[in-house]
This record gives C-alpha cells, sequence and structure tokens, in this order.
C-alpha cells in the first residue's frame, strides 16, 4: 500500500492523540505546564510505573491479567527495605547491605510470580481470579511485615537509586538525569530483547494469539505461561525497590491501585486482549498518557480531592476512545 | 467439563445436584461452626459462639455478603464478572449519607436515589463490556477506581453518621423479631432464586454464560441479557450498601473496598464456576455463613484484622482450586 496522508496519519497511536490533546489544554490553562524541568519531572515520576506496566503489557499479551502486581511492588520494597535495615543493624556495609536487600526483593517477586504463575499455568485458574487472591495474599502480607506503617531506611548507596544524578554529581545536563529513568530504560531494553528477540517472547505472543495452536505446534505452553507471570512479578519487585530507594522508605501500602494504572498503560499503549496485539513500545506511551494526566493536573492546581476521580474518569475515557479508533481502522483496513 | 444447561430440559438435575452439593457444604458449614464453638470456648463466658445474639450476628454480617453475592452470582452465571461491587456500595450509600445529613432529604427519597444510581453504574458497566467491548474484569476494575474516586470526592475525606430513625430501620430494626438485614437478604435470595432458575430470563443467563455463541445463535440477545446481570449487580450492591449504613449508622468512602475478595471468594466456594453457566445461588447463601463464620470466630479470638485479609485470600485460591479439581474429576 503506498502511504498516503490519511495512511501516515492513521499511523500515529491514540494514545500519541490523548497526549497531544491533553499537553495543549494543559499548556492553555498554565503557561509554565511546558518548561523543561517540568517534563523531565513528568519522566522521573513515571519511571516506576513504565516497569510496572511492561509487566503488566507482557502478561495482557498472553491474554492473562495480573492484578496482583501493586501487592508485589509493595511486598518487595517492603522485604527489601527490612532486609536491608536488619542487616545494618548488625553492622553490614551500605553496599553489601543493600546488595543483599535488593536481591531479597527481586527474590520476593520471583516467588509471587511463582505461585501466580504457578496457579494461572498449572491450576488453570483463570488470572484475575488467582491474581485477585494473590493481591489480597500479598497486600496482607505486607502489612504483617511492615506492622502497617512505613519503614525509613538511611542508606545512601540505597537511596541513590531513586535519585537525580544532580544531587550526587556535578555536570552539565545533571538535572536532567534520574536513576530511577536509567532503571526503567534498562528494564525496557531488556525486556524489549526478550520480547523481540527470544524464542519465549515468540511464545508469549503466541499464546496471546491462539492459545491451543501454540500448544499444537509444539510450544511448552505451561512452561511459558508460568514464566511469563515470573516475568511480570520481578518487574513488580524492580518497581518496588526503586519506588522504596526513591521515597527512602518502604510504606505497606504504597502500591494499592498501582496494578490499574499499569494494566490501563498497557491498553492506553494498544495492546489488547484479543490475538496477541499490541506490544512494549506502545506501553510508553500509555504511561506518558497517564503521566501527562496526573502531573497536568497537579501543575493546574486542581484540589487533590478531585484528582482520583478525574484521573480515573480521563484514564477510562482514553481506553474507549483507544478502542473505539482501533476499531475504526480494523474497518478502513 | 459438564453440559451447558440451556435448555429446560437439564434446568431440573442440575438443581438437584445443586442441592446436593448444598447439602455437602452445609456439613462444612457445621464443622467450621463446631470447631469455632470449640476454639471460642471459655471459661469464664461458656460457648460465647454458641449465644443466640452471636449466631443473629454472623446470620446479619452473612446478609450483606449475600445481598452482594446474588448479584455477582448472576454475573458469573452470565460468564461475566463484576469486581466494581464495593465501590458502587460505597459511591451510593455515600450518596444516601450526604442526601440524607446534609441536604434532609426523606428517606425513601434517599433510597430510591441511591438504588437509581447502583442500577445507572450497572448500566454503565454493562454497556463499557458489551458496547465498547471492554473484557469485564478491565471495564469493571476501571470503574472500581474511578467510583472510589467519586466517593472520596463527594465525602471529602469526612465520615457521615447519624442517620434518622426511619432510615436505620432498615439495618437496625426487625420485622417479626426478625432483624431487618435479614429480611432484605431472605427477599432478594427468594427472588434472584426465582429469576434465575425459574424465569426465560434465568435461563438466558445460564445459556450466555454456557456458549455466548449458541446463545446468539438461538436468538438470545445476549448482549442485553449481560447488561441485565450487571444492572441487577449494580442494584443489589447499593441495596447492600444501604443496609449496611443504616446498621452500622456511617458511612465513608472505603466501606465497601472490604467486600470484594470475600465476595468473589464466597460466590466460587459456593460452587458458581468462573467458566460460566453454572449458578449456584443455595451453594453462595452457605459459603457466605461459612465465610461469616470463620469472620466472627477470628474476631472473638481476637486475630488481628490484617490476618483476616490474609486467610480470605488464601480462601479464595482454595476454593477456585478445589473447584477446578472437582471439574476434572466430574
Amino acid at each position: 500500500m503506498r502511504p498516503t496522508g490519511t495512511a501516515i496519519l492513521l499511523r500515529v497511536p491514540s494514545a500519541a492523540w490523548v497526549i497531544l490533546l491533553m499537553m495543549t489544554v494543559f499548556t492553555a490553562i498554565n503557561g509554565r505546564y511546558l518548561t523543561p524541568d517540568n517534563l523531565v519531572n513528568i519522566v522521573l515520576q513515571n519511571a516506576v510505573l513504565l516497569i510496572l506496566s511492561l509487566g503488566a503489557t507482557l502478561v495482557i499479551l498472553s491474554e492473562g491479567i495480573d492484578l496482583s502486581l501493586g501487592s508485589v511492588l509493595t511486598l518487595s520494597g517492603v522485604t527489601c527495605v527490612l532486609a536491608m535495615k536488619h542487616l545494618m543493624a548488625s553492622g553490614v556495609p551500605n553496599p553489601l547491605a543493600m546488595g543483599a536487600g535488593v536481591l531479597v526483593g527481586l527474590l520476593t517477586g520471583v516467588l509471587m510470580g511463582l505461585i501466580t504463575g504457578g496457579l494461572v499455568a498449572v491450576g488453570n485458574m483463570p488470572s484475575f481470579i488467582a491474581s485477585l487472591g494473590m493481591m489480597g495474599v500479598g497486600g496482607a502480607l505486607a502489612l504483617v511485615l511492615a506492622d502497617s506503617t512505613a519503614i525509613y531506611i538511611d542508606n545512601p548507596v540505597f537511596s541513590f537509586l531513586g535519585e537525580r544524578l544532580d544531587k550526587s554529581i556535578d555536570g552539565p545536563l545533571m538535572q536532567y538525569l534520574s536513576m530511577p529513568t536509567f532503571i526503567a530504560v534498562a528494564v525496557f531494553g531488556a525486556v524489549w530483547v526478550l520480547l523481540y528477540h527470544t524464542p519465549f517472547g515468540r511464545y508469549i505472543i503466541a499464546i496471546g494469539g491462539n492459545e491451543s495452536g501454540a500448544r499444537l505446534s509444539g510450544i511448552n505452553t505451561r512452561a511459558a505461561k508460568w514464566a511469563i507471570y515470573v516475568v511480570a512479578a520481578v518487574l513488580a519487585a524492580i518497581s518496588g525497590i526503586t519506588l522504596a530507594a526513591r521515597l527512602e522508605a518502604a510504606d505497606s501500602i504504597v502500591g494499592v491501585g498501582w496494578e490499574f494504572d499499569a494494566i490501563a498503560a498497557a491498553i492506553l499503549g494498544g495492546t489488547s486482549f484479543a490475538k496477541g496485539k499490541g506490544g512494549i513500545g506502545g506501553t510508553v506511551l500509555g504511561v506518558l498518557v497517564i503521566g501527562v494526566t496526573r502531573n497536568g493536573l497537579n501543575v493546574i492546581g486542581v484540589p487533590s480531592l478531585w484528582q482520583p476521580a478525574l484521573t480515573g474518569t480521563i484514564i477510562i475515557l482514553a481506553i474507549v476512545f483507544e478502542i473505539i479508533l482501533s476499531r475504526w481502522k480494523e474497518g478502513r483496513r | 467439563m459438564s453440559e451447558p444447561h440451556g435448555t429446560a430440559k437439564r434446568m431440573a438435575p442440575a438443581l438437584e445436584r445443586q442441592w446436593l452439593q448444598g447439602a455437602a457444604r452445609f456439613i462444612v458449614l457445621l464443622c467450621v461452626c463446631a470447631v469455632m464453638a470449640v476454639l471460642t470456648r471459655s471459661d469464664e463466658y461458656g460457648l460465647v459462639f454458641l449465644n443466640l445474639n452471636n449466631l443473629l450476628n454472623i446470620v446479619r454480617n452473612a446478609s450483606i455478603l449475600i445481598i452482594i453475592g446474588v448479584g455477582q452470582t448472576i454475573t458469573l452465571t452470565a460468564k461475566d464478572v463484576d469486581l466494581s461491587v464495593g465501590s458502587v456500595l460505597s459511591l451510593t450509600s455515600v450518596v444516601a449519607a450526604i442526601l440524607l445529613n446534609r441536604y434532609g432529604i426523606p428517606f425513601p427519597l434517599a433510597i430510591l436515589a441511591a438504588l437509581a444510581i447502583g442500577t445507572l453504574l450497572g448500566l454503565v458497566n454493562g454497556l463499557l463490556i458489551t458496547q465498547v467491548g471492554l473484557p469485564p474484569f478491565i471495564a469493571t476494575y476501571g470503574t472500581l477506581w474511578v467510583l472510589f474516586g467519586f466517593a472520596y470526592l463527594i465525602l471529602q475525606g469526612a465520615v457521615i453518621y447519624g442517620f434518622p430513625a426511619g432510615f436505620r430501620f432498615i439495618g437496625n430494626g426487625t420485622l417479626l423479631g426478625v432483624p431487618m438485614p435479614i429480611v432484605v437478604m431472605l427477599a432478594v435470595f427468594s427472588l434472584g432464586y426465582f429469576v434465575l432458575y425459574y424465569t426465560t430470563l434465568g435461563r438466558r443467563f445460564f445459556a450466555t454464560g454456557a456458549n455466548i455463541e449458541t446463545a446468539r445463535m438461538s436468538g438470545i440477545k445476549v448482549e442485553r441479557v449481560i447488561v441485565i446481570a450487571y444492572v441487577i449487580s449494580g442494584f443489589l450492591s447499593a441495596l447492600a450498601g444501604l443496609v449496611l449504613i443504616a446498621f452500622t449508622n456511617g458511612a465513608e468512602a472505603r466501606i465497601g473496598d472490604r467486600y470484594l475478595l470475600p465476595v468473589m471468594a464466597v460466590v466460587v466456594m459456593g460452587g458458581t464456576s468462573l467458566a460460566g453457566g453454572q449458578g449456584n445461588l443455595a451453594g453462595t447463601l452457605v459459603a457466605a455463613l461459612i465465610m461469616a463464620v470463620i469472620h466472627n470466630g477470628m474476631n472473638i479470638l481476637a486475630v488481628p484484622a490484617i490476618w483476616q485479609s490474609l486467610v480470605v485470600g488464601l480462601l479464595i485460591i482454595a476454593s477456585v482450586l478445589t473447584d477446578q479439581w472437582l471439574r476434572r474429576r466430574a
């Protein structure tokens, strides 16, 4: 097909239109919205959400859903900080304590993913109910371990993971760079390779496209599905650890509702439950839709009481828009 | 896999089997009661669990779960799911509370308004699923967060308490000696039972859940059936909320949060399959009683609330796994 003007316009993802629209509105309301400082802020604020959303995207690509990701985020942050704190209290040097803490956090993710994935892949449970149960279990464990409060941690090596670089390094442009952003970019690269350049990645898309077809063509769909939930939970653990580093604390309810943002980001980015469509590139745009909305409402001074209702409504409307637009595009093809 | 229960002929044996399963669950209920009665026994007060007031208390607590659970059972029968029940409950009860206390609206009007909003929210869920084409758990999980946002916005973080006596009657009063929540629950349950098992609409829920394409081809307007299921679920969540705040005499934005997990657990424990086409209302009733007994026992034993939600999460997983295992053996 020769690309015509309309065809090129049609290729622009709907999330990009939403972002454009919102940024225009916010800029019109408050001139201070469109500054480099604020744009950098948006990126920094949403690095953690991006990591979580990549996991949600992988699960949705395989036609599943993981509602426990927010709980895994919370729980991993809590176990990571608790382990680190204990080690530091017994005299282990900061860098070593940090390494061990991060490892404990990641292992927590692996364990949660093994259970959720096992229930789905081996126990044949529908993913939403298995992960709903694990959401309850993980959330409750985090509350128990953290005694329903936030655990503060004072480990400069660890908090570096959550900082802007200008806090510790002098140099030009350092105020525009931050560790969470680096981590998100690195994770994005790793997931990109995993999804598009390994057999496992092709299995994910094959399972989402047609699970029994994938099984009949010799893919061990059970193992692959199991692995998907483990990967998603590890990504949730990475975001939980990064968030704990940024806040210099592990809060026992910090991740409540994050799974909704992550799932919404994946869907806004064009990943759909039908036939393994979509991918992680779109998820970046989806995260930006949410990030731009949150940040914009703040900058134009919407009272915080209004924000949950407004953000939620905007996200749902954006999802409806994305789905209607993609259906319309299908019709034109 | 068992066969779809789409036709009138197959309904009767299906019902019979459900009663047998119900009886099995009833035995489980008795066992749980016995265990709790022994565990909570104290030298000072004896068998506190078997105290008539405590037993009534358990049934009253279960009533809220059952009222929501009837809606969820119907939704799951049509192979859909409503994750927004807790938020619908929160939002509608917050609206009722505001209308009663801030605006002094007569209580029958406030009740009507809350029920109307619940119905409307069910309609929105149904339309998001059938017209926009969102998967049910995405649509209703989305509305879960949006509605919570609105409940929070309306109340502005406040807690409203102290409702007019007329309104409180539906939660606090008694009819012929039976507490009102139980009366409302029995009415909802009987009506739900009649609709699900003895009407054309009920058969359509089963047919749609068992095989949506077959149902469509046999002339059922499946989209309309699904929307009706969500409308019922929204209405019943609102009703449960009204009974709840009339009983507790207070409302806050997160009042419904703690109901989603238990309701899912109860419906699945009751034998309603997530695979659709297998609603078991009697099972939901008994499972809700089991859940209420466990909660009550943990309260008497002073188990912290956090551990209770852990138990509920595990119960969901265990009951789905058992359900799956039984189905594979059948």
